[in-house]
């Protein structure tokens, strides 16, 4: 399989390494616009470069492509690769709003097209192993949830398009609590209402503290908080702490630990602890840690397939409006907004 | 000459791969230089003089302390292992790929170049790739350079990505500038053992240095313990074993009777951050190192 690569930032290299170091597939181009990462890329890689997407994609007809740009290059990219008919995985998160990419959806639903949105915690043991014990329904109805995604990032303003609001849509809560945003509602279904608040403190055009209260669809209710700007937290972590009528479930990027009232479905009472030690399963080729090596997997059995994941544009546009939403309800004071 | 054991150094810097809460205790612990210094020499008595050093912030803190520090400074021999690769990772997001090289490169022969690189001068860039490559790395470990260094590593997440690349000139490059500029064992970490190994015997790397996580639940271990063992078997390596103990899952003596039942166990490298911990978990790789 050849594949395009179209941005070699952090998150380009990251993903196209993974690809190319899987059986029968290569990246045939890379596509960057900094010609000086360009020329070192070509030094050292051997592929053939591109500053112009387009003609990229003319020249090499690749089977499938990678676009791993600044979030406004998102749709434009991907929307060229659905005109024609190339599937395409797409770095998080889809879109600068979701009107902006209500062409493209179009598109790939008319096309019936393979796609992939880089949620990457949904192959992370954890988060799958959390998911599968509430799709058994051990904790009974849901009642609320607590949720945070912190990482110490940023203390004095940021250079750069993610700080940048034209280029990427806003601060923390587009940029990093979609991650958190997106396992919440593959969790408990689709939230229904949020009230949210933003703050900024270090950067200017973008927020870097959110909070934001959902009621979901099913009658779930929650709060999820969010910044890049919290101190003791060296990788990014994400915990989520669900309150059901038989107990509650902790899960982190590093454990799930279940709690239950009475037992079910072979699962004891009490606590029942799954730490990273239980759950690691080895990959073919890791870089960055395995879930990215088990998304990047998916995504080529999908293009093989012709069977989009989960994880697709359809399920990144119900993200997208999330975020609308809470960006929405900040601006109004907390207001509540409907999804 | 390797040391058989090497003191790990995660526990002292907040790192702790099976849960950051952890982590953050121990780190809030070790604040204090005084109490890392008290681990190294309490370590001393166990044939244990040495310690894995990332180049983490603190760690750089550590290494001008023990750079002052008249008898550790020189008795205590320091595995380098470069770069910190969060910290880079943060830069990534906080100012992008091509600020961190321009930052890198300033105050080096590169600075009057750096106009042209960005303007896309292939041909510049071509003749000084290798340059810029190599003083990326000499800009890592600068800090530690005055150090008792016996090896520097580069992090698995390098070694990995340029793996993945098949970049294969690169591994070589680094290896021959590390040995010829710092004189000392040129390593490398991995999360990839049997690729690694099957590429650096292509290039003609023989017997190599590599640090790599092995343990008895295949914890941390790709693609997996079956194929580790195996590549263990197959090919001439020094391996360096960490995550022996699985980050803590597992206790020292079933940890290690697996261990030094394999093949080409060079040496061990190992966190501790108690006194009673490090007693007992030394002795026990002690009795297994004078079967």
């Amino acid at each position: 399989m050849r594949i395009g690569l179209i941005g070699i930032g952090k998150m380009g290299l990251l993903h196209g390494g993974i690809l190319n170091a899987m059986n029968d597939v290569e990246i045939c181009a890379l596509v960057d616009s900094s010609k000086f990462l360009l020329g070192f890329a070509h030094n050292l890689l051997k592929i053939p470069i591109y500053t112009d997407y387009i003609q990229m994609l003319e020249q090499q007809k690749p089977d499938a492509v990678v676009i791993a740009t600044p979030v406004f290059l998102h749709v434009p990219m991907a929307l060229e690769c659905a005109r024609r008919g190339i599937p395409f995985f797409l770095e998080k998160p889809l879109s600068l709003n979701s009107q902006e990419a209500t062409p493209l959806i179009a598109e790939v639903e008319q096309k019936n097209l393979v796609t992939m949105v880089g949620y990457m915690m949904r192959y992370s043991e954890s988060f799958a192993k959390a998911k599968e014990l509430l799709d058994k329904g051990v904790l009974g109805n849901l009642i609320t949830f607590q949720s945070t995604i912190y990482v110490s990032q940023l203390f004095k303003t940021g250079k750069g398009w993610r700080y940048s609001k034209q280029k990427s849509g806003g601060g923390v809560v587009i940029g990093q609590a979609t991650h958190l945003i997106d396992l919440l509602q593959w969790f408990m279904g689709p939230p229904q209402m949020v009230s949210a608040h933003t703050k900024h403190w270090y950067s200017q055009e973008v927020e870097d503290f959110a909070h934001a209260y959902f009621f979901f669809q099913n009658g779930v209710a929650g709060w999820m908080d969010s910044t890049w700007s919290m101190r003791h937290h060296r990788l990014l972590e994400i915990t989520i702490e669900i309150n059901g009528e038989n107990g509650n479930l902790i899960v982190t990027n590093d454990y799930v630990k279940l709690y239950l009232d009475t037992p079910v479905q072979g699962l004891n009472s009490g606590w029942t602890n799954f730490m990273r030690p239980d759950l690691y399963k080895g990959v073919e080729f890791d870089v960055g840690g395995t879930y990215y090596t088990s998304q990047d997997k998916a995504f080529l059995e999908a293009v093989q397939s012709g069977q989009s994941p989960d994880s697709d544009v359809q399920n990144a546009y119900k993200v997208q409006k999330i975020v609308d939403a809470i960006y929405d309800s900040a601006g109004k004071k907390g207001s509540p907004v409907s999804i | 000459m390797l040391d058989k054991i090497i003191l790990g150094h995660n526990q002292f810097f907040g790192v702790n791969h099976l849960d950051s809460q952890t982590g953050n205790v121990k780190e809030a612990y070790f604040n204090d230089i005084s109490r890392i210094l008290d681990i190294i020499r309490f370590s001393f008595q166990f044939g244990v003089h040495s310690m894995m050093m990332s180049t983490h912030e603190r760690a750089i803190a550590l290494s001008h302390t023990l750079q002052n520090e008249p008898v550790l400074g020189h008795e205590l021999g320091i595995y380098l292992l470069v770069p910190y690769i969060a910290k880079y990772v943060k830069q990534a997001n906080e100012k992008g790929l091509v600020n961190i090289i321009r930052d890198s490169l300033v105050g080096t022969s590169f600075q009057s170049k750096l106009g042209m690189f960005w303007r896309g001068g292939l041909g510049y860039l071509k003749k000084d790739i290798r340059g810029i490559i190599t003083t990326l790395v000499d800009f890592e470990i600068a800090p530690f350079s005055k150090l008792n260094l016996k090896a520097i590593f580069l992090h698995d997440a390098l070694t990995d990505l340029i793996l993945s690349w098949e970049a294969i000139d690169v591994l070589q490059l680094y290896y021959e500038h590390i040995e010829k500029k710092y004189g000392v064992i040129p390593a490398f970490c991995t999360k990839n053992l049997p690729r690694l190994l099957k590429e650096l015997k292509k290039i003609g790397i023989q017997n190599p240095l590599v640090m790599a996580s092995i343990n008895k639940i295949g914890y941390q271990v790709n693609p997996s313990l079956e194929a580790f063992e195996k590549a263990l078997n197959d090919y001439d390596v020094q391996l360096l074993a960490m995550s022996t103990l699985a980050a803590g899952y597992l206790k020292p003596l079933e940890a290690y009777d697996y261990l030094y039942a394999l093949p080409n166990i060079a040496s061990v490298v190992v966190g501790v951050s108690r006194k009673d911990h490090a007693k007992e978990t030394f002795q026990i790789i002690a009795q297994h190192l004078n079967k």
